[in-house]
Parts: C-alpha cells; structure tokens; sequence
C-alpha cells in the first residue's frame, strides 16, 4: 500500500512450530483441554459420559486386538513363507480401516477445541498444522490403525528378526502416510460439506454408489448357472491379476513391497518402494496443507449470506398455508422442514433402506436363505429404526436457542413432544413401508404368524421407544448441529442408552416369538406382544401426561445444554 | 505523520456470486474511537471479520498498525484484540481459567497473566462466582469476560463488535470509561453498534457501511455537514441517528405500506 510504512509498528517476530510462543500456546490449549475434561466431570451426565467413553473405548481396544493378533500372525506367515501377496492385503485392509473408521468416527475423537475458534490468536502456520495433526493423532482410527501397524510389525520380526529396523521405518511411514491422508480427507469433506448445496449432491452421489455396487453383485451372477465355473474362475482369476499389478502402485502395495524386497535382500528395490512411499505421504500432506493454509487464513465454510429474502405474494402465502394450524402441526412442520434442510439427517434416514437392500442381497441365497426369507421383515424393521435413533432420542438437541421459543409460547410441553413424537411416527412408518416394500420384493411375502408377531412388536416397541427417547431427550439432552457430519460432541451416555434400549426392545420381541416357534405355537406370539403393547403404550401416555412436570424439573439443565454455544 | 492504525484499499468479499462487502478503503488514525455503523447485513461484520483475519479477503488489501496483515498476520494478531460477533468462548472453562488460556496463547508470562487475570475479573465484576463455568453465565457476563479477554494482552487496536448488548447500565459505564482511557492513552477502537447513542457519545469518527459499499466516512462534523439539507433551518445539531436514517433510510425507501398490512395490530 503506498504512502504507508511501517515507522513505529510492533516489532516483527519468526513465528515456527517450536517457536517460544508457539510452545507456549501448546502448553495453554493442553492445559484448557484438561481444564474442560475435569469441569465436564462436575455434572452427572459428565460422569454418565466419562464412563460410556471409558466403555466404548475398551471396548473398541478388545475388538481391535483380536484383528491385531490376526494381523501380527499373518504378517509373520506372509513373512516367512515367502507370501508376498499375504502382506500386501494386510496392508490394505489397515489403510481401508484406517480410513474408514476416521470418516465414520471422527465424533468420537472428543471435543476439541474448534479450531476456527483460534484464529484469533496469533498462532502460527505451522502450529496451526501441528494442532490439526495432534488433535487427529488422539482420533480412534490413528489409535487402532497404530495398534495393528504394531502388530504387522512384530509378525515381521518374529518372522525375520532381520528386518525389524526396516519394518519399523516402512510402517512409520506407511502410519504417518495414513494420518495425513485421513486427516486430508477430513478437512476437504468437511470444506465440501459445508455449503447445503454440495451435501446433498454428496448424499445423492452416495446414494447412486451404494446401488450401483449392489447392482455388481447380480451382474456378476446373472450367469450362475449358464456358464461353466471355469470360465467364471478364470474371470476371477484375470481381475484378480489385474487388480494384484495395480495395487503395487498405491501406498499399501509400495509399502509391502519395500519389505518383502527387504527380506530377499533387493535394498535398491526396497529403498525405491520406501522413496514411492515417502512422496504418496509428500503427496498426502500437500493436499492436506493446501486446505489447512486456506482455513488458516481464515477462508470462510458458511454459507453465502443473502440481504434480502423475496416475499411470497400474499394470495400464494394464503394458499400455502390453508388448512395448516394449531401448535401441534406448528412443531410437525417446522420439523419437517429442518428434516428437509438437514443432510446428515436425511441421509441418516435413507441409510437403512440402502443397507437393507445391500443386505438382502447376501443372504438372498446361499445356507442361510431360509432363514432370511422368514426374519427379513422384522429383522429389517428394526434396521431401519436405527436411522431414527438420533431423532427420538434427543427430540430437543436441534432446537438451540429455539427452546426458548416453546417455554414463552402458551403451549404445554406436551403437545410439543407429541408433535415431535407425531413426526417421527410418519417418518417411520414411511421407512418402514419402504423398507418392507423392498423385503417382499426379495424375498416374497413373510408368513402371516411373523407378519402378524412383527406389527404386534412394532405397537409394543414404537411407544416404548417414544417413551424412553423422551424421557432421554429431557434428562440427557445434547445439543446438535443439523448441517455438519463431523465434529458432533454428541452425549456418549444418550447414544449407548439408546442403543441398549433398542437392544432390550428386540431382545424382548425375540424372547417372546422363538420359543412360541420353537414350540409349534407362532401364532400365540401376537397376543403376547399385543398384550405387551398395551404396557407400552399405557406407559408412553402416562409419560406423556407428566412430561410438563418432568421438563419443569430439569428445564435449567435442558435449556443450558440445548443452547450450548458451539 | 504517523501510519494509521487501521488502513484498507479496495477491500472486497463476495460470496460466491453476492458481494458482502464491496471495495471498501478506510484509514483509521492511531488514538481514534472509531464507529462504524450500518443496517443489519450491511457486511460490518464481515468487515471486521476481515480485519482481524478470521475471514479472507476476495481482494484489496489490510493493513494494521503499518503491517501488511496478509504478509504479517501473527504480528498483527499480536497487536490487536477483539470481541467477535459470536464471542467464541471456551464455555466450559471458569472465567479465571479462561482469561489464564487466552493470556498463555498471546504469550504473557505466568505472572503478568494472573495478575492480569485478576484485576481485570475484579474489574468486570466476575470475580464473585471463581468455580462457576463460562457456559452458565449470562449473556452481558460472557460479553464482559470476551471484552475482558480481548485486552488481556494490551492491545494497540481493539475490535469490538456489539461489546454492549446485554451488559448491564453500570458495567457498561465503566467498560467506556475504560475504553476511553485506552483510546487517550493511544490505543486505538474499532467499535460496531446498532445503539447510535453510545457510537455517537463515545466516537470522534464515525463510518456507514450499506449493502456492502462505504457511504459514509468521516468526523461527525464532517458527516453533519454533509448530510444536511437546503431547508433544515434548526440550529439544533442533527443527532447521529438522524444522520443514519438520511444515508441509510433513503435509499432503504418507505416502509409505509408494508405498514399498513400490519392494521391489526393495537
């Protein structure tokens, strides 16, 4: 800018990663972390939640450690009998994993401070990377995948003791490769899926891969049968090699091969394979950087703002709202309308009947396609109420701010709830109907003792679920975001409960139907869980009739963690 | 002459195919209290989203205190404090931990820090409740702790976007008085504000943004003079909002027969 110089200004500084100011502000953002950890502690959900995580993470590390151990002996197998083509799938299936479960989880890395939130301060690039990088470390995926490139590298060592120093740079690499990539990926999804427009043509992108997937496993078999299984082999056999030429290019072949090459003492090979996959991690940290130093400079993810909204004319306002009053459709509409404009939220909901449809056609044949064909409907059925579960179980986390709204309106507590509880039945009974539509399209009409049990089982398990998801939505409310799919702090101890009562919910329906089918007597299952029903049901009004109350009891609470600023 | 504290040349941002704000030049000088007003979605917060970088220009260029900000931005950052539109506080940290935190991320040493951390909630009357969380505080409380935490590190430009909404009539005397000794002690403001009578109490410099475009800019002398009209024959000096209404209102046009669909009202 002409005409202006710096005489007097502050003095400049070198601002790097190790910087003074940049360990200092590590020491800061550490110390709040654990500041934030100990304060979320103080309330009983704090607990409730500690524990879930507790839970959930113990539970993720049993369940990681037995593909571990898989994974550290076929390592070793590969390893020492010369299996080449072993070690390369092991690579694979821990990139795959890796990131996948970094985008299906990140929710469940914990609630970091957002990073836009430090712009503000005077945080260099470098940190700002840094942060970004650390924050991902602590996710799941960096911690199973970790775990399993541990394994690989111990069944390599055990194998070839020879090859441990070797082993364990590749796999540092390859380890460090994958957080890069994984935390790429996030941060381009997440600049994609900022804007509404881009979220629902990923959805819909979604959507058409996940049925044109389905659509390979039919073409595949369309000629079961009709041709030889030798051709059909050698098809297999021919993708396979091609598949198996290709793969030695991407970063879990190189990987393989710089050590199988290693362990046949080819060190120029080997140290080529580690040079691909030092420039695929090069690679992956570019793209991450190019969007890093983008947000770091403080690119804006919102949507475009707009002065001025056009008013409908006042005939087609007229029009529109005709036949649409009162508070309870009131709470229906303005549901659906935030359904209409929430992605994860209708994508959440078209998930089951894709799954289902995904599924049914795996178990449309093959040893257990008797059994399919005899459970598919309820089974489904209860699939599809997963895509809900975030719905009826914190019916008030979307509201924010909005909560207050329904405090100062003369409106009792109930008819909100009922409403809300009113649009979720639709939304149900709609994926219900799709996805039933889709099982007797399979696999043909279920017999009239399941068919009968499971609308008996829905009337018991529906008001139940109600019952339980208000109450929940009262006493354990989480506030949510219904435009972002990742960095959703979420209540652990909602979604396990929830999660536990589903299972309690079918555990009760199955408890009541296979022993009448194992005793010859389907049919008395539909008296029993009508009769059940009627329990629920009763016990959802009940519950509906003192939700007022029980809303006045934990109101406070409710609206500070519904308002939680973000 | 000294480098204004705050420059601008040509500063743009669009959004897509909309322009927030469009090709705005601004020179605040070193000791101002400066306002800057406009209707809602004007792009003031845009603006000062801009210059303070938690928002990138399309175009044009910033500089603060003689410092290029896209060339210098933790300099800058360094030098200027600010109270964002959304505050953006860690809420489930305590007031005092809080202040400790954004102390630590300026680099203050320990010291400095508490003791800043101190006079200033004792300032800010927030010292009453130390182990209640920020989340549970008022909305004027969160404002008086985000004002608090915006001058922790001694800033040489403030930015404050609505510093006054929600906080209470006495808090609010003495968050100005303290802003005016700032400003007298060469600390520069950068204040947005829908309340015309604070801006107009408290800024010697005053700018309107409309529809994104600077239409306004200079000492309210300055201003006054330039809006007054061939028949205004008072002697009586226009207040500020009718120095608004004039820049703004005209080109907003009449409300009048919207008005009139609202006759049902009492």
């Amino acid at each position: 800018m002409a005409g202006i110089k710096a005489d007097n200004g502050p003095q400049r500084g070198r601002y790097g990663f190790a910087a003074r100011l940049a360990r200092q502000q590590y020491a800061a953002l550490s110390w709040a972390r654990w500041r934030i950890f100990v304060h979320s502690l103080r309330s009983r959900r704090g607990g409730v939640d500690l524990t879930a995580g507790i839970l959930t993470y113990v539970f993720g590390v049993v369940i990681a450690l037995g593909p571990s151990a898989g994974l550290g002996v076929g390592a070793w197998f590969s390893v020492s009998h010369h299996h080449p083509a072993g070690l390369a799938t092991e690579f694979w299936i821990v990139f795959l994993i890796w990131q996948f479960l970094s985008a299906l989880a990140p929710a469940l890395a914990g609630q970091n401070p957002e990073m836009h939130h430090l712009l503000r301060y005077p945080i260099s690039f470098g940190s700002w990377v840094l942060l970004y990088l650390v924050y991902g470390l602590i996710s799941p995926s960096s911690v199973i995948g970790a775990l399993w490139c541990t394994a690989l590298w111990i069944g390599i060592g055990v194998a070839r003791p020879d090859l441990l120093g070797w082993a364990a740079l590749v796999l540092v690499v390859f380890a460090l490769f994958n957080l890069l990539l994984s935390r790429a990926i996030l941060a381009w999804v997440e600049r994609w899926m900022a804007r509404r427009r881009s979220r629902e043509i990923l959805t819909a992108v979604f959507l058409v891969i996940a049925l044109a997937v389905q659509l390979l496993n039919p073409a595949f078999y369309q000629h079961k049968g009709k041709l030889p299984f030798g051709l059909r082999q050698a098809t297999v056999v021919r993708v396979a090699g091609e598949v198996k030429d290709l793969q030695g290019y991407f970063p879990p072949g190189v990987a393989s091969i710089s050590v199988v090459r290693m362990s046949r003492f080819e060190r120029a090979e080997s140290a080529a394979a580690l040079g691909a996959l030092l420039l695929w991690m090069l690679g992956a940290g570019v793209v991450l950087t190019i969007r890093l130093h983008a947000e770091s400079r403080g690119e804006s993810l919102s949507e475009a703002p707009r002065r001025t909204a056009r008013a409908a004319p006042a005939e087609a306002r007229r029009r529109r709202d005709r036949g649409f009053s009162g508070p309870l459709s009131a709470v229906f509409e303005k549901d659906l309308r935030y359904l209409l404009r929430s992605g994860p939220l209708l994508y959440a909901l078209a998930t089951p009947p894709v799954m289902v449809f995904l599924f049914s056609s795996l178990y449309r044949q093959g040893p257990y396609s008797s059994i399919s064909r005899g459970y598919a409907l309820p089974l489904s059925l209860v699939w599809g109420f997963l895509g809900l579960t975030r719905l009826v179980y914190n019916n008030l986390g979307a509201e924010g701010a909005g909560i207050q709204a329904y405090f100062l309106s003369p409106t009792s507590i109930r008819t909100i709830v009922l409403g809300k509880n009113a649009f979720h039945l639709l939304l149900f009974a709609l994926e219900a109907a799709v996805i039933s539509g889709m099982i007797i399209f399979r696999f043909g009409a279920p017999r009239p003792g399941i068919a009968m049990a499971t609308i008996a089982w829905l009337l018991f398990a529906v008001p139940a679920n109600f019952a339980a998801g208000n109450i929940l939505s009262i006493v354990m409310p989480y506030r949510t975001s219904l435009t972002r799919m990742k960095g959703e702090a979420g209540s652990l101890g909602n979604t396990l409960l929830s999660m536990f009562i589903q299972v309690v919910l079918l555990g009760v329906g199955a408890a009541v139907f296979i022993p009448c089918a194992a005793f010859g007597r389907e049919w008395l299952a539909t008296p029993i869980l009508l009769a059940l029903a009627a329990a629920t049901i009763f016990a959802y009004l009940r519950l509906l009739s003192n939700v007022d109350r029980l809303v006045g009891k934990h109101r406070e609470s409710l609206t500070l963690e519904v308002m939680k600023a973000r | 002459m000294d480098t204004p504290a705050i420059a601008t040349r040509g500063l743009t941002r669009r959004f897509g195919e909309f322009t927030a704000v469009d090709q705005v030049t601004l020179n605040v000088a070193r000791g101002q209290f400066f306002g800057f007003l406009g209707p809602n979605g004007a792009g003031k917060s845009t603006t000062i989203k801009m210059l303070t970088g938690l928002l990138a220009p399309t175009s044009g260029q910033i500089e603060v205190l003689g410092l290029d900000f896209a060339a210098h931005p933790i300099d800058v950052k360094r030098q200027i404090g600010v109270v964002p539109e959304g505050l953006a506080l860690f809420g489930r940290l305590t007031a005092s931990e809080y202040l400790r935190f954004v102390g630590r991320m300026y680099g203050l040493d320990r010291n400095t820090v508490n003791q800043r951390t101190e006079e200033l909630l004792e300032f800010m009357n927030l010292a009453s409740e130390p182990k209640k969380l920020v989340t549970d505080f008022s909305h004027g409380m969160q404002k008086k702790l985000a004002l608090a935490a915006a001058v922790i590190h001694g800033p040489k430009v403030l930015f404050l976007d609505e510093p006054f909404e929600g906080v209470d009539a006495l808090a609010a005397g003495s968050l100005k008085a303290m802003l005016q000794r700032m400003t007298a002690r060469g600390a520069t403001i950068f204040l947005t504000s829908h309340v015309l009578e604070i801006v107009e109490r408290l800024c010697s410099h005053v700018a309107i943004i409309h529809q994104g475009r600077l239409v306004a800019n200079g000492s309210l002398e300055e201003l006054r003079a330039g809006v007054a009209l061939a028949d205004d024959t008072s002697d009586e000096k226009l207040t500020l909002e009718q120095i608004f209404l004039r820049v703004v209102g005209g080109a907003e046009g009449s409300n009048e027969e919207a008005l009139q669909e609202l006759s049902w009202l009492a």
